[in-house]
């Protein structure tokens, strides 16, 4: 058996018996066991550990793990995530009573995607991508009735750009407004019913635990 | 069939499953025969755009 690490909690009762609570330091890493011969990219396991998800948030926040860390052993889940454990209490400890919501916008504008044709290296086509992907940017009005309605109700937010036909607002929450959060989204649908954009969650801390969207 | 709001947050679902949270150090990288599910990852967020584009337009 493997176990597919799932994410990092504050305490046992908040994986078990929805899934397997392994100890890393004073944390809990949650698992799901599948049998050995069972490929990561098979469809029905990415439904059960989305599922997952949804329902240890319903328990409690926790750090998600990014999908594709499967476990050969407790020992195996310890020697990789031990190191960044006490970084990890002090976000759940400090976030206990937040979740994550995301607005994805679709482009103002979307740049003309860069040609690989027209870069003599990989790497200034990467570097071409990184930059076209960054001079994104949504409606400015839209952007004017977000942070009104929205971000008001957040207690942290960052705006990241992903691709280059959308923007991406990851907010830090409280579970207390979710349903505050949820009408302002309406709200602004009202408002710029031509902006295509989907506001979504909750979710475990992702962007706001994940060192590269620092 | 399913409903085009149903595929939407089933594909939010999946690229949040597949390109957020924490990456464990030389954990990320999986493939599917000889896709790399990261670029499938991708895919999702580009195909959950273009969707939503669609679903939006009067």
């Amino acid at each position: 058996m493997k176990a597919v690490v799932i994410g990092a909690h504050l305490n046992r009762e908040d994986v078990e018996p929805i899934a397997r609570a392994i100890p890393v330091g004073d944390l809990f890493v949650s698992g799901f066991e599948v049998a050995d011969d069972r490929p990561l990219g098979d469809r029905d396991l990415l439904l059960q550990v989305a599922d997952l998800r949804a329902r240890l948030l319903d328990r409690a926040t926790f750090i998600a793990i990014r999908y594709g860390f499967a476990a050969r052993s407790a020992e195996d889940v310890v020697a990789k995530c031990a190191g960044l454990a006490p970084r990890w209490r002090g976000l759940l400890i400090a976030h206990r009573e937040e979740v994550e919501m995301t607005l994805k916008a679709a482009a103002a504008a979307p740049p003309s995607r860069p040609d690989r044709r027209d870069f003599a290296s990989g790497a200034a086509y990467m570097r071409a991508l990184h930059e076209s992907a960054h001079a994104v940017d949504v409606d400015p009005q839209f952007r004017g009735g977000v942070e009104r309605t929205l971000l008001p109700l957040t207690t942290q937010h960052r705006w990241i750009h992903r691709d280059d036909s959308s923007v991406e607002l990851a907010m830090l929450v409280r579970r207390r407004d979710l349903d505050a959060v949820r009408a302002a989204g309406e709200q602004l649908r009202r408002d710029f019913a031509t902006v295509p954009f989907l506001l979504s969650g909750p979710w475990p801390l992702e962007v706001f635990a994940d060192d590269h969207q620092q | 069939m399913t409903e085009p709001t149903q595929e939407i947050t089933l594909l939010e679902t999946l690229d949040h499953l597949l390109d957020r949270g924490v990456v464990i150090a030389g954990e990320a990288t999986i493939s599917v025969g000889d896709v790399d599910l990261l670029y499938l990852g991708l895919n999702i967020v580009l195909a959950n755009i273009d969707a939503l584009v669609r679903t939006t337009k009067p």
